[in-house]
Formats: C-alpha cells, sequence, structure tokens
C-alpha cells in the first residue's frame, strides 16, 4: 500500500462520504415509507375491529372487553410489525450478501470460515436465549404484579381509609416489592451471563480470524488494507445475522396476533335483521309465546301508552326478558315472536328497531364528554327538554352540586360519578331520547327512597302517553303502574295493580323490602 | 424537607391536556435537583452497591478498548514483518477479561437501579396510602393512579433496560475519548471536531421532539381511551343506535395517533441523517490527520487503523445515548413526579387500637360545613349517639348524608362544630383521632385483588382462618362455600368477580374483623337489587349489632330496625325520633313511609 498519496486519501474520503450519504439518505426514506405503511396498517385493523365490536346487528359471543381491547391495539401493533421485519430481513440478507462478496473476494477460505463460522456462533449464543426469556417472562410477571397491586390498593384507598388499613396495606406492598426485586435481580444475573458470553464469543471469534488474517498478511496473500478490512467485516457480520433472528421471531409474534384479530372479526352477528321499518311507531310491544334461555311460552303485550310494571323473583327472568328484547339473543335461539308495532322484530332494519325500543341497560354506561352531552348525545334537545328531562330523573344535584353545571366534565365512563348518581343521569338519558317503547331494567337500585319517590313521579308524568316497561321490584315504581305483570318459572302467573297482587304471598314477598 | 418541592404542575400530562383541569387537582413534582439529591440520599444508604457498580463498569468499558488496540499493533506488527502469537493470546485475554467485566457490570448496575427503584415505589405507594383524607378528596384520581401505575412502570423500565445501556454508552464514549488522547492527542482532537456537529443535531432534534413525543403520548391515550369506551359500552351505543359516531370517533382518534406517529418518525429520520453527518466529519477527521501523521511520521498505520477503529466503535455508544435522551427525559419526568409525593409532608401518627368491648358515646355539636366557596351542605347539625345505640339517617341525594357520615367517621374536617368521643372533643383523642375508633364502609366499594382471605386480612393481619371464616359467615356471605377454593379462592381484579352485593357483604366482614367501637355505613346495601339487599342489611344489622352506630339507610327496613331514626333535609336535622313515632306524626317521613310500601 503506498502511504501519503493526497489524491488516493482525496477520492477514498469523498467516496466514504458518497456512502454515507447514500446510506443515511437510503435509510431516512425507507423507513419512513415502511413506518407510515405500517401506521396505516394498524389503524385499519383497528377502525375495522371497532366497527366489528359496534356492528348494530351484534356479535355472538363478545370476548371479555380487556381482551377486545388488547387485541385492538398490541395485536394490530404486532401485526403491523411484519412490515418492518420484512424490511429488516431484506436490509439483513442484502447486508450478509455484500459482506460475504467482499470477503471472499479478499480470499475464498478466509471467507468461508467467517460465514460459516459467524453464523454459528449467533446460533450458540441462541442457546441462552431460553433461559433468559425463562427469568425475564418470571420478572415481568412479578413485576406486573407489583404495578397491579399498586393501583389496586390505591384504587381501593377509601375502603382502606374507612376501616384503619393504610398501615397493613402499605407493608403488604413492600413486600410484593421485594418479592418483584428480588427476581428482577435473578434476571440480571442472566443477562449479566448473556451478556458476558456474548462479549466472549465475539472476541475469541474476532481473535481466531485476527489470527487467520494476520497469518495470512505475515504469509503476503493478504495486503496489510485488505487485513483491516476483514477485520472490519468480521466484527460487522454478526449483525445483520442478528436481525435475521430478530424478524423470525417478530413474524411468529405477529402470526399469533393475526390469528386473534381474525377470530374476532369471523365471529358471526348475532341477528342480520330485514329491512323493514316500524310502521306508525304508536308504540306497541308484543311477545307471543317467547321461549328462549330460562322463559318458557312467556307472553305479554304493552300497549300504546301503557305504564306497565313487571316483577320477576327469579333475576335471570328479568335479565332474559330484557336481553331478548334489546335484541342481544341471537334469533335462532328464540322461539316465538317479538312484534314491534306488529311487525316482527326479525324483519326490522337493526338501528330502527333500536330506535323504537330503547332498553336502558342495567349496567350504566355513560359516554365521555359533559354531563349535557351524556344525557343528550346527539345534542339536539332544547334546553327545556333538557331540564324536564334531568328533574323528572331527580338528577338536579349532579349539575347544581358542582360549579360547572351541565359542563361538568363526565371522565373514566362516568366512574367520577357516585353510583346513584350514574344511575340517574342514565335515566336521564333514555327520557330525554323519548322513544316510542322504553324498556328499563331496576332504574332506582342506587338511589335512596326519598329520590325513588321522586323518580316515581317525575317519570311517570314525563313518560304519559309513551309506551313505558319497568321491569323492577321497587313498591314506589310499581305502585304508579297501571298494570303489573308477575313472571314466575318463566312466564306470567299473575296481572293487577299493584295494589290487587299485594294481596297474594308471591307478589309480596318478591316486592316486600 | 418539602423546600424544593414545586407548586404542582402539569408538566408531564404536555400542554395541551392544561386545561383540562385546575393544577391545584394534581399532586405536586418536585425540581430536577430535588430528585437527584433524594435519589443520591438512598443511593448512600447502600454505598457498597454504588462504588462497585461505578467501578466495575469503568473497569468494563476500559476492558473493550484493549481489543482494538491489540489490532493496531498486530498490523504494525504485521507491516514490519514481526511475529503475532503474542497479540492473539493479548486479544484471547482482552476477550476473556471484557466478558468477566461485562457481565459483573450489567449485574452491579442492576442491582443499584433497581434496589433504588424498589425503595422509591415502596416510599411513594406508602406516601399516597398515607395521604390526607383531604388531599385525596382534591385530587384527581387519575392522578394518584398515574404516580403509582405509569409513572413507576416508566422509571422501572428505563431503569431495567435503559439505565445500564446509557451508564455503559457513556463511559464507552469517555474511554474511547481517553484511548484516542493515549494514542495521540492530535487523533482525539479530530475526533472531537465531531463533537460540534453532535451538539448542533442534538440542538436541532430535543426542541422539536420533546412536544412531539409528550403529543403522541396524548394522542395514543386517547386513542385507548376511545376504544375503551367503545368495549365497554357496545351495548348502550348499540341501543341507542350510535354505533356510526362512536366508530368514527374511534376511526377519527386513531387516525390522529397514525398522523402523529408518523412525523414522529420522520422528525427522527431526520436526527438520523443529521447523526450520519456528524460520524462522517469525525471520521474523515480521523482518516485526514491519521493520514497527515502518517506521512509526517508522526504515528504509525497501526495507530490510525486502531484510532480509525476507535472512532468507529463511538458510533453505537453515542448512537444510544443520543437517541436516549428522549427516553431520559421521559423518565427524569417521571421520577420528579414520583419524588413530589415522596417528598409530601408526613403528619400520619401510627394507628393505636381501642379497646374493643368498650362502647362509647358520639356527639356531633353545631357541625356545619361546606366545600370551598359552595353553599353550606350541612348547617347546625346536632346529633348525639348512646352507647351502643343504633341511629339511621334518611334523607333525600344531596341532604348532607353522606357529608355527616364522613364528618362521624373522621374522613372529613367540619367547617363549623366539633365531634366528641365520650365528651373528649376529637382533637384531643390519642393516635389518629376519630379514624382510630370510628369504621366506615362506604358505598365505594373495592375488592383488593388476592385471595378473599388477603383482602379480609387488611382488616387485621394476624387474623387466622378461623377468625375470616366467622367473619364471613357473621354477614351471610353464604357463598363462600360454593368458591372453587373457599376463602383461598383469588377474588377482585384477575379473580372471581363478585357481585357488587358480595363485594359489599366482603366490605361488611372486614368491618368485623377490624372490630371498631363505633361503625358508620354509608349507603351500604345501596348496589344490591332487592332480593340480595335484603341479605345484605341483615349481613350490616349483625356486623354492627352491639356498636355504636350510624346507618345511611336507603331502605327504610334499615330504619325500621334502628333505635332511632333521624331525617335530614337541605343540610339540617328536620325529623328526629323511632319509625313507630314518626309515622304517627305524619310528617316527612311518614309520607316517605306510605310511599316505601307503596300504594
Amino acid at each position: 500500500m503506498a502511504t501519503g498519496d493526497v489524491p488516493a486519501l482525496a477520492i477514498a474520503l469523498l467516496a466514504t462520504g458518497l456512502l454515507f450519504v447514500v446510506l443515511s439518505q437510503a435509510y431516512r426514506f425507507g423507513a419512513r415509507a415502511v413506518v407510515a405503511a405500517w401506521w396505516e396498517e394498524t389503524h385499519l385493523l383497528r377502525v375495522e375491529l371497532t366497527e366489528r365490536v359496534l356492528d348494530p346487528r351484534g356479535l355472538t359471543d363478545p370476548p371479555a372487553s380487556g381482551e377486545l381491547l388488547s387485541t385492538a391495539t398490541s395485536d394490530t401493533d404486532r401485526v403491523g410489525r411484519v412490515l418492518e421485519a420484512a424490511s429488516l430481513v431484506v436490509a439483513g440478507t442484502a447486508a450478509l450478501v455484500v459482506a460475504a462478496a467482499s470477503l471472499l473476494v479478499v480470499h475464498v477460505p478466509l471467507g468461508v470460515a467467517v460465514l460459516v463460522g459467524a453464523p454459528l456462533l449467533v446460533g450458540a449464543l441462541q442457546l441462552l436465549a431460553p433461559l433468559l426469556t425463562r427469568r425475564t417472562a418470571a420478572q415481568q410477571e412479578d413485576v406486573a404484579r407489583t404495578a397491579g397491586l399498586a393501583t389496586d390498593l390505591v384504587q381501593g384507598v377509601r375502603a382502606l381509609r374507612g376501616i384503619g388499613a393504610e398501615d397493613a396495606a402499605t407493608e403488604r406492598y413492600r413486600r410484593t416489592s421485594g418479592t418483584a426485586l428480588a427476581s428482577t435481580l435473578h434476571a440480571a444475573r442472566a443477562v449479566g451471563v448473556y451478556r458476558g458470553v456474548t462479549t466472549l464469543g465475539s472476541g475469541l471469534f474476532l481473535a481466531g480470524v485476527a489470527g487467520f488474517a494476520g497469518a495470512l498478511a505475515f504469509d503476503g496473500e493478504l495486503s496489510i488494507g485488505e487485513l483491516v478490512t476483514v477485520v472490519g467485516l468480521a466484527q460487522f457480520v454478526a449483525e445483520p445475522i442478528g436481525l435475521l433472528g430478530f424478524a423470525g421471531q417478530k413474524f411468529a409474534e405477529a402470526r399469533a396476533s393475526a390469528a386473534r384479530i381474525a377470530e374476532v372479526l369471523a365471529r358471526p352477528v348475532l341477528t342480520s335483521g330485514g329491512a323493514a321499518r316500524t310502521p306508525g311507531g304508536e308504540g306497541r310491544l308484543e311477545l307471543r309465546a317467547v321461549t328462549t334461555g330460562p322463559l318458557t311460552g312467556l307472553s305479554l303485550t304493552a300497549a300504546p301508552g301503557e305504564l306497565l310494571g313487571v316483577v320477576a323473583p327469579d333475576p335471570r327472568d328479568a335479565e332474559a326478558l330484557v336481553a331478548l328484547v334489546a335484541g342481544r339473543v341471537a334469533a335462532e335461539e328464540v322461539r316465538g315472536e317479538v312484534l314491534v308495532d306488529g311487525v316482527d322484530a326479525r324483519d326490522l332494519d337493526p338501528a330502527a328497531a333500536r330506535r323504537a325500543v330503547l332498553v336502558e341497560p342495567h349496567a350504566v354506561v355513560l359516554f365521555e364528554g359533559t354531563v349535557r352531552t351524556a344525557v343528550d348525545p346527539t345534542g339536539a334537545a332544547s334546553d327545556e327538554r333538557f331540564a324536564a328531562a334531568v328533574t323528572a330523573a331527580a338528577a338536579d344535584d349532579v349539575l347544581t352540586g358542582h360549579p360547572d353545571g351541565e359542563r361538568r366534565a363526565i371522565a373514566d365512563r362516568g366512574r367520577t360519578l357516585s353510583g346513584g348518581q350514574r344511575q340517574r343521569i342514565a335515566l336521564a338519558r333514555a327520557l330525554l331520547t323519548d322513544p316510542p317503547v322504553l324498556v328499563l331494567h331496576d332504574p332506582t337500585t342506587a338511589v335512596d327512597a326519598v329520590t325513588e319517590e321522586a323518580i316515581a313521579a317525575g317519570l311517570a308524568a314525563l313518560r304519559r302517553g309513551r309506551t313505558t316497561v319497568l321491569v323492577t321490584s321497587s313498591p314506589a315504581l310499581l305502585g304508579r303502574c297501571g298494570r303489573v305483570l308477575l313472571i314466575d318459572g318463566g312466564r306470567v302467573v299473575a296481572e293487577g295493580t299493584h295494589a290487587e297482587l299485594s294481596a297474594a304471598d308471591a307478589y309480596r314477598t318478591a316486592v316486600l323490602r | 424537607m418539602t423546600a424544593e418541592a414545586t407548586a404542582p404542575e402539569a408538566t408531564a400530562a404536555g400542554p395541551s391536556t392544561a386545561a383540562a383541569a385546575p393544577p391545584s387537582d394534581l399532586l405536586p413534582t418536585a425540581t430536577g435537583r430535588r430528585a437527584a439529591r433524594v435519589v443520591g440520599r438512598y443511593a448512600r444508604e447502600r454505598p457498597g452497591l454504588a462504588v462497585a457498580a461505578l467501578a466495575v463498569s469503568i473497569a468494563s468499558a476500559a476492558a473493550g478498548l484493549i481489543a482494538p488496540a491489540v489490532l493496531g499493533a498486530l498490523v504494525d506488527a504485521v507491516a514490519e514483518g514481526g511475529s503475532i502469537g503474542g497479540f492473539l493470546l493479548a486479544l484471547a485475554g482482552a476477550a476473556l477479561l471484557a466478558a468477566l467485566l461485562t457481565g459483573l457490570a450489567a449485574v452491579a448496575v442492576s442491582r443499584l437501579g433497581e434496589t433504588l427503584l424498589a425503595r422509591v415505589r415502596e416510599a411513594v405507594v406508602a406516601r399516597v396510602l398515607h395521604l390526607h383524607t383531604a388531599t385525596l378528596d382534591r385530587v384527581r384520581p387519575g392522578d394518584l393512579l398515574s404516580r403509582v401505575g405509569d409513572d413507576v412502570a416508566r422509571v422501572s423500565e428505563s431503569v431495567t433496560t435503559g439505565l445500564p445501556e446509557v451508564i455503559n454508552a457513556a463511559l464507552a464514549v469517555l474511554l474511547t475519548l481517553l484511548g484516542l488522547g493515549v494514542l495521540d492527542w492530535r487523533l482525539a482532537v479530530a475526533g472531537l471536531l465531531a463533537l460540534p456537529a453532535y451538539v448542533l443535531a442534538l440542538r436541532w432534534y430535543l426542541p422539536r421532539s420533546a412536544p412531539m413525543y409528550a403529543r403522541e403520548r396524548l394522542v395514543v391515550a386517547e386513542r385507548a381511551d376511545g376504544l375503551l369506551g367503545a368495549v365497554q359500552g357496545a351495548e348502550t351505543i348499540r341501543a341507542y343506535a350510535r354505533s356510526g359516531p362512536h366508530a368514527a370517533e374511534v376511526a377519527r382518534r386513531s387516525a390522529v395517533a397514525r398522523d402523529v406517529g408518523v412525523g414522529v418518525f420522520r422528525l427522527y429520520t431526520d436526527f438520523g441523517w443529521r447523526m450520519n453527518r456528524s460520524e462522517f466529519v469525525g471520521l474523515a477527521a480521523v482518516l485526514g490527520i491519521g493520514f497527515l501523521l502518517v506521512r509526517g511520521g508522526g504515528a504509525t498505520v497501526g495507530e490510525v487503523t486502531t484510532a480509525a477503529l476507535l472512532f468507529h466503535r463511538l458510533f453505537g455508544p453515542l448512537g444510544t445515548l443520543l437517541f436516549s435522551f428522549d427516553e431520559v427525559q421521559a423518565a427524569g419526568a417521571a421520577l420528579v413526579r414520583l419524588v413530589g409525593v415522596v417528598d409530601l409532608p408526613d403528619t400520619e401518627v401510627p394507628a393505636q387500637r381501642p379497646d374493643g368491648s368498650h362502647r362509647p358515646a358520639v356527639e356531633l355539636r353545631g357541625i356545619g360545613h361546606a366545600y370551598g366557596d359552595g353553599p353550606p351542605v350541612l348547617a347546625d347539625v346536632d346529633l348525639r349517639l348512646a352507647p351502643g345505640e343504633r341511629v339511621a339517617l334518611v334523607g333525600a341525594s344531596g341532604a348532607g348524608k353522606t357529608t355527616l357520615a364522613a364528618v362521624l367517621a373522621g374522613a372529613l374536617d367540619p367547617t363549623a362544630g366539633e365531634v366528641l368521643v365520650d365528651g373528649v372533643p376529637a382533637a384531643g383523642l390519642p393516635g389518629r383521632g376519630l379514624r382510630d375508633v370510628v369504621a366506615l364502609v362506604s358505598q365505594e366499594v373495592h375488592v383488593f385483588a388476592g385471595t378473599l382471605a388477603d383482602d379480609l386480612r387488611l382488616a387485621r393481619p394476624d387474623a387466622t382462618d378461623d377468625d375470616v371464616e366467622a367473619a364471613l359467615r357473621l354477614v351471610g356471605a353464604r357463598w363462600v362455600a360454593a368458591l372453587p377454593g373457599g376463602t383461598a379462592t383469588l377474588v377482585g381484579e384477575g379473580g372471581t368477580a363478585l357481585t357488587p352485593a358480595q363485594a359489599q357483604q366482603v366490605a361488611l366482614a372486614r368491618l368485623v374483623l377490624a372490630d371498631p367501637p363505633i361503625a358508620v355505613l354509608d349507603e351500604a346495601t345501596a348496589e344490591a337489587g332487592s332480593s340480595g339487599a335484603r341479605e345484605l342489611e341483615e349481613g350490616a344489622f349483625a356486623a354492627t349489632a352491639g356498636r355504636t352506630t350510624l346507618v345511611v339507610a336507603h331502605r327504610l327496613t334499615q330504619a325500621v330496625r334502628a333505635d332511632r331514626v333521624v331525617v335530614l333535609h337541605a343540610g339540617r336535622v328536620v325529623e328526629e325520633g323511632t319509625h313507630a313515632d314518626l309515622v304517627a306524626a305524619g310528617g316527612r317521613y311518614a309520607t316517605l313511609w306510605t310511599a316505601w310500601r307503596g300504594r
């Protein structure tokens, strides 16, 4: 090698600079394109999953919400990473081919030795991976448990306060944290061993290559420049091999995630429904000899404008009735007919059916926003109607007891409100929607006796002339109903006013407090 | 101790959430200096760990420099036709040494970082669980949860994966520059020529990246919130035929998160380009200066080879350092939030368990209360509970029942009046005052994750299995027998889900184990349907038998069974007497009773 050649240096530096520019720009724009595609793909998957979950036709056997959430976030992310993994495969393979070619050009036996040795080394190091995975998994589990315990204790801090258990809870956390620390350190030792072995392996490999190449150079088979090149390449060649292993792992994860997403998307709809609209919207709800779940030949009619009470001592009967009317039961599991204004509910367009018959679920979910938007999601109601619905639900204190009034924020699906407040806000929402048929299931379980009486009065007044079905055992509500049905064993066994039925033992037991 | 804890501020939440809540809703945040001092204090408590971690890390970084130096010497030896056997032995020895020290350094740094982290998280949780009730009421629940949850997780992740790497990288950079200097100071200067380019790249990147990363966290959280809302509320959304708008909202949030995410990565690649330029400046300088030195006879080809190899070795750790700047910033932001909590004044005194057999009298005298500048919630309430007496409190939502219960339980300091126990004002009581003698079971039931027995033992850690089972039996929790593992069954988050009524029974069983002389039950039967409520009522009656008890009665059957009924209206006591007296009197309570029984 001629040392001291200025033009040669300039050319070499220029070439290196050019290489830097090409590599850097290739990465810059290539990676951008891959990442943009990845975000777009995960976005589309997320939208598709959401639409599937919210399909007006319902979802057969819906998965638990936590599971769905992790499918919609982590699983879509992992599937999207396939694109990243694919680009790594391309990059890793290209780098390997170039390195191999350069080495083989310099010296064939040396190149072969490096190209065989490097994968062997990377493969041997992978033998330690299971140990690492096992310890890391145990450690992550312990750390997650510690985090879960902290969250859990803080969520229940008022319960702890109430019984003076703060110290006991602190002590429990300290113990769990100590366990997590021990297992983290246990995992750290495995990481230490892995790092040490990796360093040793690559160090010895380098020594071997340097020895081989040095001996060749000593014998004059390699130039000094070639020696430097070989040593540099030997250091580099392990990197793309590692990349390929990493990509393989990503592919495996993505496949499992893709299977979970496909499984949710493939779930059949609950009811396909028809195209029919309700004819008049007069508000007649009729069940004819319906048999499903615990219901055995249930027949009942809520006439237009009627306030009908339904008492079901067995909560499973009540739940089955409400689920059926809400369209949450698959059509093939129902014998008999559900008629809305004389039209079979199975022939109705699902969204139209929901608009004709509104069932406010007992498990209250409030939409985020303000009290105003929670009560009036469409934003169409006038101030007067809004105030009337809130007053009828005896929910005025939710607004007046807060400086922001109707603009009071509802966060975290209403968890900042008390159970009674949530229940009354949901009731106000149902009343404001003003559907032809309104079905309420135990709407006053979380409110006190005084408020319950106020709700009974407000509800009856506001729903006058509209069909309302109250599935409840509250005497305050039942006392306002024009007619009450008692359901036992899945069918109607008695009918009359609350006062008339109160003479019967079975009824009294059901509504006795 | 809190001198350096600044006023609460919404630093970590990002600028766009500033409008969401007034700052008084957040716990304080410490200054960076204060956080460093607190962590330093913890580190000094374990001097051995800190010194070992530092020493082994430096040694490990130094050992990493041997190989390039030997390779350079080997190149020179070959060029001069010398023997290379010794160099190979040195290379092998260097590999062995570096391996040993790298492994030890990883363990030592983890041991130090993880031990400190455990200390900090334990202190944070202890302080949050002991927060003054007034603080607890004021602070947003989300802030509390994110301190013990996200903030701890973020610091923890950095300590576990980031800290060893950042320390290794920093030391590698320092020692490599030192190695260059030892080799030839002129080569070191050449390497340092890259420094201004790096600084420029960083100064370009940081001000742009910090707000973008904050925004990314925000929009991703909003997306998760939207998804969770849609998933959990699917049934309600369908009931109100709102699938379209809700799906569109989730899609909108997802699209915003996508656009921000792509933007963040775009910035990152621009930074990468600037980093690469800096690397080239440095490498070209080393090669150029080396060329001149070799030509002038000031250095050998081997030395310049070593210098180039050394400089090339800098790319990795420097990239690690620069790209982890965000990570370090984020972890720092979380750490100051943790130290802010640790630094809260500790006013808590140890609990003193009172004599369980004594039943004291309690008196509320002239109690008045208002929340902040709001209207009075309670006014002039006088109420005396005789030893062992059961009083039912009746009234509409907003009448002040829950506030009065909180005052009696010592969970709330009233703006006027005082509470006396056996004639002694609460302020003069030993230990934690009212809170040591009163237990409060509220509507906010919570089943703690873990076994059912562990949940109950929070009330009395030394309770035997028999105690636990007896308490559950007393409150009528017959369903325990049907659980797969009895009291050893996992319940709460991640375990068997209990119904609200069962959760209330668990809360009542805790009360039995805590065995307080005075009990306050607020809405303790509210969440159950009617048949469950009846059972709960029995359980509540049994759990409080013989105790001086105030029951906020949702169901009037509770009032019927009480020794005395107090009717609260608009913050004042309007009727008081036995159930029979009040019904006979034909007042507000009598009207209520008629409605309750149904016409």
